[in-house]
């Protein structure tokens, strides 16, 4: 019978997608550990930085640095839109480019003069298709993305900033707040609206020597608050993107499960009404005879 | 005698977190040498070896690429943004990123910053090197 064929065809296809999947979904699982890992350690470097930073607060210092000043007009500004180079992933690329390209029309309408770079093949594929312009590109941003690889663009953000090139540049990624909640904001990073530990109050209250002095190390400690923000947002994403692929490739598995399920007795159902009127029909033939 | 901690952190990872004799960390002008009961201090890192002495009496050599020293206590924690043992650096590699270094030319002002930082770590890399 045709249909059976057909049924056990779809059977075998439906079984190879679930193979598939659910080895894509493992795949995610062990990277997604080794990106938290990677983004916990991470998180040390941040708390020391603002454990310095809460030190300076102790010598009277008022924190004033070009990263820190809002410019009264702003004119120029850089999107970086993280997404993921690849597919598969749910809503993970979808969401980041929903708010990009609200959150790009915003600042269009305002006058802004914005220039766009993102990081991420899907999120070019996007672009590209949408029709708008990006500045820059960046498919190099993979799992395990080196700090001197994110410092390289930082540098460039300080330099501009500082330089009055860019008036603000704000970050579309989608943030890991723990393992069962993601988001996708953008969030303005330059200028630093705050720096962790600048209100606190000193607590450990130590009298500290400064080498050279609480201005110096405050003018290098703010650039590399903001290295290590960006970095994290690097990092947040690639979590992200790793929850949400083993989200999608979870509902996928069971999905083909479910189908793999009705496909069988679809078929098992066919091959009995097949075998009930094969013998209805030696019934009948053997009535006829006798 | 009192102790004294060294925790090297990088923004990617903490390298290491242990008891130690005594440090001698690049500073921005020089360096500076931390045995046990120094007193509390926030300090600029420059380019160059951190040195560590562990209690067992031996010597260990990083390179590191500046960032910043805090003193706390029995803890000195040192902030940079890259760290290599210098026994993984080795002379000839140092030595091709020196020229590859000193054939870049800087068109601007901003360029010859960076240049010249990197000229400067590539020279000090060299400096350091200690495998063939």
């Amino acid at each position: 019978m045709a249909n059976r064929r057909l049924l056990v065809k779809r059977l075998k296809a439906v079984r190879n997608i679930r193979k598939i999947t659910r080895t894509m979904e493992l795949i995610a699982t062990s990277r997604f550990k080794k990106a938290l890992d990677r983004a916990t350690e991470a998180a040390e470097y941040t708390r020391k930085i603002s454990e310095i930073v809460g030190d300076l607060g102790q010598a009277n210092l008022k924190f004033s640095h070009p990263l820190l000043e809002r410019r009264v007009e702003e004119k120029r500004s850089v999107l970086l839109v993280l997404t993921a180079n690849r597919g598969l992933c749910g809503g993970y690329n979808a969401s980041v480019l929903r708010q990009t390209v609200a959150h790009l029309r915003m600042l269009r309408e305002k006058g802004v003069d914005v220039s766009l770079e993102v990081s991420g093949k899907r999120g070019i594929k996007f672009l590209n298709f949408q029709k708008i312009a990006m500045a820059q590109s960046y498919t190099h941003f993979e799992d395990k993305t080196s700090f001197a690889d994110v410092e390289v663009l930082a540098s460039r953000y300080v330099d501009d900033y500082v330089a009055g090139r860019i008036d603000r540049l704000d970050v579309a990624y989608t943030r890991f707040v723990s393992s069962s909640k993601q988001f996708a904001v953008v969030e303005p990073i330059l200028p630093i609206s705050s720096l962790a530990g600048m209100d606190k109050q000193p607590s450990s209250g130590l009298e500290y020597e400064f080498l050279p002095s609480a201005e110096q190390i405050l003018a290098e400690i703010v650039p590399a608050a903001f290295r290590a923000k960006l970095f994290k947002c690097f990092l947040d994403s690639i979590v992200s993107e790793q929850i949400a692929r083993m989200v999608a490739m979870k509902g996928a598995t069971e999905n083909a499960d479910e189908m793999a399920g009705s496909l069988k007795q679809q078929y098992n159902r066919a091959r009995q009404a097949g075998i009930t009127s094969e013998l209805a029909e030696i019934i009948g033939g053997a009535a006829a005879l006798g | 005698m009192a102790d004294l901690r060294l925790v090297l952190v990088t923004p990617e990872k903490t390298l290491f977190d242990r008891p130690v004799a005594s440090i001698k960390v690049p500073l921005f002008d020089g360096s500076a040498g931390f045995y046990p009961g120094r007193a509390p201090l926030v300090g600029r890192l420059g380019m160059g070896e951190l040195r560590l002495v562990s209690p067992s009496g031996e010597t260990e050599s990083y390179f590191i690429d500046g960032g910043f020293v805090q003193v706390k206590g029995p803890v000195v924690s040192v902030l940079t943004n890259a760290s290599v043992p210098c026994a993984d650096i080795s002379r000839k590699a140092a030595a091709g990123k020196l020229e590859e270094v000193r054939s870049e030319r800087a068109g601007s002002d901003d360029d010859y910053k960076g240049v010249a930082r990197r000229l400067e770590k590539a020279r000090k890399m060299l400096a350091l090197a200690a495998k063939e």
